[in-house]
């Protein structure tokens, strides 16, 4: 039975729908799921009316628990509950030994660099354990707008490096979702609080969360966010707090350092009970076992003020790389529960001469600016016609390794993506075939010291003396932050490329598994949810080339081309009507090749258009 | 049919003096057009090119917006190509830099912070003149060697105020 809408100016075009897309914040210790309703970007609450959910994962043998529930099971279950994987995402087993002696799980290793844990429903990858959560918060979404999603754009880090981004995108592809985007917090925050506020000029977003932190330079201008610069640490955040103040309590109590993992959980409880109560306390008292003290702020504050000085360390980085005097900065925002603690505003209020705003509530706000840029990713109009653009940069120099162990820097940081580059290498011994490109990433001179992200070879290199061939190794980073490279060498055309699919990522086999597991958990409704999806990928084909035709169409094409499209179009909706995903599957991506030449067409003319009426130079590279 | 050179790009003659503020509100609206969110529910093929395209119109804008690489772009669009890494004939100039660079490691072992600030002040005063002068003589055909020789110098320029930030970033440990 078809509805009688009523849409308000400016609201969903009719006949279309709303699109459904949300915007996932996926932290280290909380995370959030948010989506624009009736115009307005706002967090999705679960049954009990609750928006925050835990990133606490519980495993039982048949079952999985996710929020709340397995958060209170950690020190009673400590093996089987994890909390704080992000900490884990796209690290390698050592990282973890390095960072880690005060996590309560036993790993093993996997197929790839993986750190897996053991838990009573066998090795799960941080991957897998992130994956439930996002899956809990799709289908609270689901079930709260009431259908199945286009897309989310989900946040990380703006200082998490290749592997680390990629391991979210795993895990989201594991929980069944599209992502339509990978959005760095601060700048999430950033349209947030620019939207909210019409904030123009120079900003800058202080993000201390459970377990990362990063701070962002950003210049507002007409709804255009441009991030100038970045920086922070992937390893440092409220949890490192309670760390500090863990082993103060090991002191004081003068117990042994080497607890049981159901000790340790509680003592990480007590002393993150501690930090919270000392945000409005002057102190508060404390236990462990026999032992009773108490912890003034004060103490807090020494016993944390290396990490903050880390922080302001970052900020001023930051500062450098933008370009911008600190004097510039108009605005200093404060998101992440961690900033909550006043020590850390009164330490970021000295260092750029102003109060940071404390008034957006700073769990909710990444949630919320992913939720607005997934809404108009997905196609949706904005209520107040402001288009959005943020132009993002990448955190941590690209490079590869040349002789004597060295890095070279291909992009540096701070360059606005996406960004290609290509740099020149050559053979150093006569009659080589074969170079290895080993692609780094980091900002230290020795490769040691920066990250490896993936090696590979371009063989077939015709045999010459050396100095002769010409290898062109290209670096491309797309809009995600993600890079893939590509090696030709010029005088033969030899060619090789990979996705970067770091030493620390799943290998594609154990996302094979994973997926299979997933499909059966699901209960065998595999087959109905691929054609479900290759119904929607055609409908949405359809869509985007009748919009693409009307709009462009007169111009773009002769009536021959115009007609070979409109019959392909005609064929794949007949094929939608019925069951036959594979014969859907064909004619989608057949009308998608007649479409080519048109979309690449259209692409051109809108630089042109951009240009039209005015006087174009002509020179041509 | 090649790419559309840089200033073309941005509506722009080829010119050394630009408006930076034009510059930016240019490159604006054209991110606008091409940036891949505004693809994010296309095709594929149409989301690559989308990648490629805002891919140059970066490309293009870091170029323009930065002086030495302007420099470089405008005498390469009107001469022969420009090899990366020369031996450079400029003996005084060579002089000043060995000078300032041993200015730099004195500040670096006495920690001087505000000898710091005063020496990026001197730096960014020579770089200004640099570019002045480059944009004097760039397109007289009679005076591309002495631009070839500023352009080089604004290199150099380049490389040291980047050693500066890093001596910066050390000091700040």
């Amino acid at each position: 039975m078809a509805l009688l809408q009523i849409a308000e100016p400016g609201q969903s075009p009719q006949p279309h729908q709303r699109r459904l897309a949300v915007g996932i914040d996926l932290g280290t210790t909380n995370s959030l799921v948010a989506a624009v309703r009736s115009g307005l970007a706002e967090p999705l609450a679960d049954d009990d009316g609750k928006v925050i959910l835990p990133s606490a994962v519980r495993y039982h043998a048949g079952s999985i628990e996710v929020g709340e529930s397995a958060k209170l099971a950690a020190a009673s279950d400590p093996l089987n509950t994890v909390l704080s994987v992000k900490r884990l995402m796209g690290r390698g087993i050592a990282d973890v030994h390095q960072l880690g002696e005060q996590m309560p799980y036993r790993f093993a290793a996997g197929e790839s660099h993986m750190p897996f844990i053991e838990t009573v429903q066998g090795a799960k990858s941080p991957v897998e354990v992130s994956a439930e959560i996002l899956k809990t918060l799709r289908l609270r979404a689901e079930q709260t707008l009431g259908g199945e999603l286009v897309g989310a754009v989900i946040t990380v880090p703006a200082y998490f490096d290749d592997a680390q981004r990629q391991a979210t995108k795993d895990a989201a592809r594991l929980a069944g979702l599209t992502v339509l985007r990978l959005l760095n917090e601060p700048t999430a925050a950033a349209v947030a609080y620019g939207l909210d506020q019409k904030a123009e000029g120079v900003v800058a977003i202080y993000d201390l969360g459970g377990g990362t932190f990063d701070i962002s330079i950003l210049r507002l201008t007409g709804g255009v966010f441009e991030v100038l610069a970045t920086g922070g640490d992937s390893a440092l955040g409220g949890d490192d707090f309670d760390h500090a103040v863990a082993d103060w309590i090991i002191q004081q109590a003068s117990i042994s350092s080497d607890l049981d993992p159901s000790t340790q959980r509680s003592l990480l409880q007590a002393a993150c009970a501690a930090k919270e109560g000392l945000t409005d306390a002057d102190s508060v008292e404390l236990s462990h076992g026999e032992w009773r003290g108490s912890l003034s702020r004060t103490q807090f504050e020494a016993l944390i003020e290396p990490m903050v000085a880390r922080s302001l360390k970052a900020c001023r980085r930051a500062v450098r790389d933008s370009g911008v005097e600190l004097e510039e900065v108009g605005a200093v925002v404060m998101v992440g529960g961690s900033t909550r603690v006043p020590r850390v505003r009164e330490a970021v209020g000295e260092l750029f001469g102003r109060a940071p705003l404390t008034n957006i509530d700073p769990d909710q706000v990444v949630a919320i600016g992913a939720a607005i840029q997934a809404d108009a990713l997905a196609g949706n109009q904005r209520d107040d016609g402001e288009e959005l653009l943020l132009l993002d940069v990448i955190p941590l120099s690209l490079g590869l390794e040349t002789m004597g162990g060295l890095m070279e820097k291909v992009i540096p940081r701070n360059t606005t993506i996406p960004v290609a580059r290509a740099q020149e290498f050559t053979t150093y011994k006569d009659g080589q075939t074969a170079m290895m490109i080993h692609v780094l990433q980091g900002e230290r001179e020795l490769i040691a010291d920066c990250r490896s992200l993936a090696r590979f070879e371009l063989r077939g290199i015709p045999p010459m003396v050396a100095g002769a061939a010409k290898i062109r190794v290209t670096f491309q980073v797309d809009a995600d932050g993600l890079l893939s490279v590509a090696a030709r060498e010029l005088s033969s055309g030899i060619e090789a490329s990979i996705q970067v699919k770091p030493s620390y990522g799943l290998t594609d086999g154990e996302i094979a598994r994973m997926l299979q597991d997933s499909f059966q958990n699901a209960g065998g409704d595999k087959a109905a949810r691929v054609l479900r999806e290759q119904q929607v990928d055609g409908q949405r084909l359809i869509e985007a080339v009748e919009a693409a035709l009307q709009a462009d169409g007169e111009r773009l094409l002769d009536a021959e081309e115009r007609e070979v499209i409109e019959l392909q179009v005609q064929e794949l909706r007949d094929l939608l009507a019925g069951n036959d995903g594979l014969a859907i599957e064909r004619q989608t991506k057949r009308l998608s090749q007649v479409t080519d030449a048109f979309a690449a067409r259209r692409l051109d003319s809108t630089v042109k258009a951009a240009l039209a009426g005015r006087n174009l130079n002509e020179i041509e590279e | 049919m090649g790419n559309p050179c840089h200033f073309a790009l941005f509506d722009l003659q080829p010119s050394f003096r630009l408006d930076m503020e034009q510059l930016a509100a240019r490159y604006r609206e054209l991110a606008r057009q091409v940036h891949p969110d505004r693809f994010a529910d296309a095709g594929e093929r149409e989301q690559r090119l989308a990648l490629e395209r805002s891919a140059c119109l970066n490309e293009a804008y870091q170029v323009l917006k930065t002086p030495s690489q302007r420099a470089r772009y405008l005498l390469a669009m009107r001469g022969p190509e420009l090899p990366l890494e020369v031996t450079v004939q400029d003996p005084d100039f060579l002089l000043q830099q060995m000078q300032l660079r041993e200015e730099l490691e004195e500040l670096q072992d006495d920690a001087d912070l505000a000898g710091v600030a005063t020496f990026k002040r001197r730096l960014k005063a020579a770089q200004e003149q640099l570019n002045e002068h480059f944009a004097a003589c760039w397109d007289d055909e009679a005076r591309r060697e002495e631009a070839e020789r500023l352009m080089r110098r604004m290199q150099f320029l380049d490389k040291l105020s980047h050693e500066v930030r890093q001596l910066e970033e050390r000091l700040d440990d």
